[in-house]
């Protein structure tokens, strides 16, 4: 098995427990498949103090995709609440489109090839 | 002859960083050059077996180191000699980093921790010839997959701690070589095949606070195995070949590495000292790797610091340095890039020296200085939680690696990451559910 909707699940976990870790209050996710690849998008509002935590988002989600490192290490994801994964999902995403508005919000959105 | 290898690297050094492909547009450090970076150790590490043993002792020692059963304790400067040890290291590491530069891995932490694994335990039970069976069962699963080996290819490097398994099935037990060979081949490559599904999904049971997640796999793994051997009469015991009395020669060649592990990161950016406290700010749970969040000149600095630190730690406590605690150092100068750092190995430290003034055992015990060296295994919980639980993860850890070692007999060279991952799986849930503070 290859588990492609399973990361898919544990991608938005994190993302989710991200946006918890922010402050977020009204987190939305929508999730398209389409025929070569995925399309997530999650919005979520965030506390400003915690503003400096979401520009790191942007650093940790642009990291290149990197298949071994998810091969190994893809079961971490979504499944903390002390501690995120961010790096690692960068590293399970091909791309992905990054939206912080000055009113506190956040769009993200990511691609993930099949 | 020290001087003159120093002025000639520097030399080749200077020459190739002319060439512009070693560096981005951005002028910080290319994949090639950081693989340059690791491959000159590599080299390093041959060259100073080279220059400590005549060819002949090193071609014989080598043959020794080969043909002796590799399961822990077994200290290859004890069986080859310091020369061949080294010089099988060497060889390792720069075979391994061929095989990551030609499947185009970047050299993350997760690669370079992977690379001084290697380095480190072909000191004490990785040789040139037992390594590849469970590369090889990991390039089956690949095939059977249908995927690039490059995807599986931190399975196959780190799954290499099984090797003892393969010749102590070809060379430690009562069959004829005719049959003991390949089953010793066949149960390598059997393991390699089994091994990236299970180091996959075990990871869950510790949530990545310990480090040395293959170790815990592979414990599990020689534990069913070694029960069923012994429930056919085959006995395995421990043993323990370790060496003394090199602390002078070995020390100051550790302590120059190190030394030009900082410069040289300082040299590729004035303000990498900076960047490297930042470093602390890290848990160190998996995964946090350096190179990606404070860049490759910092990493390098975090890693010669910590490769000085468990040195003078051994040194300072009256250890040996030999095969088995170099290789303890080298995997905490391999993790200086992928989750450690002073801040949260420290606490580890003083959790095991407090077990050597109250537990049965001293701190120079060979099996208590492996324990040390390698509890920082569980670096993130001091990182995660704090300076408190730090030391009782080190205080446990100390005394269940000491222990655990019976159940697989010694043939699961990251014994650590074994004991670690079952400490992990206790102190885990306990300190989070009495956790307060959440999201």
């Amino acid at each position: 098995m290859k588990h492609n909707k399973l990361k898919i699940s544990k991608i938005i976990d994190e993302l989710i427990n991200f946006c918890f870790s922010v402050g977020g209050t009204e987190i939305g996710v929508n999730i398209k498949e389409k025929p070569d690849f995925f399309e997530i998008h999650l919005s979520s509002d965030y506390k400003c103090e915690n503003k400096e935590k979401v520009g790191e988002l942007c650093k940790l989600l642009k990291c290149e995709k990197t298949e071994e490192m998810e091969e190994y290490y893809w079961h971490l994801t979504g499944d903390s609440d002390v501690d995120t994964e961010l790096t690692l999902v960068g590293m399970m995403t091909d791309s992905c489109n990054i939206d912080i508005t000055p009113n506190n919000h956040i769009d993200i959105t990511l691609f993930r090839n099949k | 002859m020290i001087t003159y290898i120093y002025i000639e690297r520097r030399i080749i050094i200077d020459n190739v960083l002319a060439n512009k492909k070693l560096f981005k547009a951005d002028g910080t450090a290319s994949e090639n050059l950081k693989y340059l970076v690791f491959l000159i150790y590599g080299l390093i590490l041959i060259i100073f077996g080279l220059i400590a043993d005549s060819p002949n002792r090193i071609i014989y020692g080598l043959y020794k180191i080969i043909i002796e059963p590799d399961l822990l304790i077994t200290d290859y400067i004890g069986v080859g000699g310091i020369g061949a040890a080294f010089v099988n290291s060497g060889l390792l590491t720069v075979i391994s980093i061929f095989i990551m530069y030609h499947n185009k891995i970047r050299l993350t932490g997760a690669t370079i921790s992977a690379i001084w694994l290697i380095s480190g335990f072909s000191l004490f039970g990785k040789n040139i010839f037992n390594v590849w069976f469970v590369i090889i069962g990991v390039l089956l699963h690949a095939k059977y997959q249908r995927e690039p080996f490059a995807k599986y290819i931190y399975f196959a490097f780190l799954g290499t701690s099984l090797s003892p398994m393969v010749t102590q099935i070809m060379l430690g037990i009562n069959l004829p070589r005719i049959i003991s060979v390949p089953l010793g081949a066949a149960v390598g490559i059997f393991m390699g095949f089994i091994l990236p599904p299970l180091a996959s999904y075990l990871m869950r049971v510790h949530q990545g606070f310990n480090l040395y997640n293959t170790g815990f796999t592979a414990g599990i793994i020689g534990t069913v195995f070694v029960s069923l051997l012994r429930s056919y009469g085959v006995a395995i015991e421990s043993r323990l070949i370790w060496t003394s009395g090199n602390n002078l020669v070995l020390g100051s060649f550790l302590i120059i590495m190190f030394l030009s592990m900082i410069m040289y990161g300082i040299r590729l950016d004035r303000n990498s000292i900076s960047t490297w406290k930042n470093i602390f700010k890290y848990h160190g749970k998996l995964v946090t790797d350096f190179t990606i969040l404070q860049g490759f000149p910092a990493t390098l600095i975090n890693m010669g610091i910590n490769g000085l630190f468990a040195t003078f730690y051994i040194i300072l406590i009256g250890g040996d340095l030999n095969g088995p605690t170099i290789g303890g150092i080298f995997t905490i100068v391999g993790f200086g890039s992928f989750g450690k750092h002073l801040k949260n190995i420290i606490p580890i430290l003083i959790g095991v020296f407090i077990g050597g003034m109250t537990k049965t055992w001293s701190l120079t015990n060979p099996s208590v200085q492996l324990a040390a060296l390698f509890g920082t295994t569980l670096a993130p919980i001091a990182g995660e939680f704090g300076w408190k639980y730090g030391i009782i993860a080190g205080f446990l850890q100390s005394s269940v690696a000491l222990y655990v070692g019976y159940l697989h007999g010694g043939l699961n060279l990251y014994n650590s990451g074994f004991a670690g991952g079952i400490v992990a799986a206790v102190i885990i849930p306990i300190v989070e559910a009495f956790r307060k503070d959440e999201f």
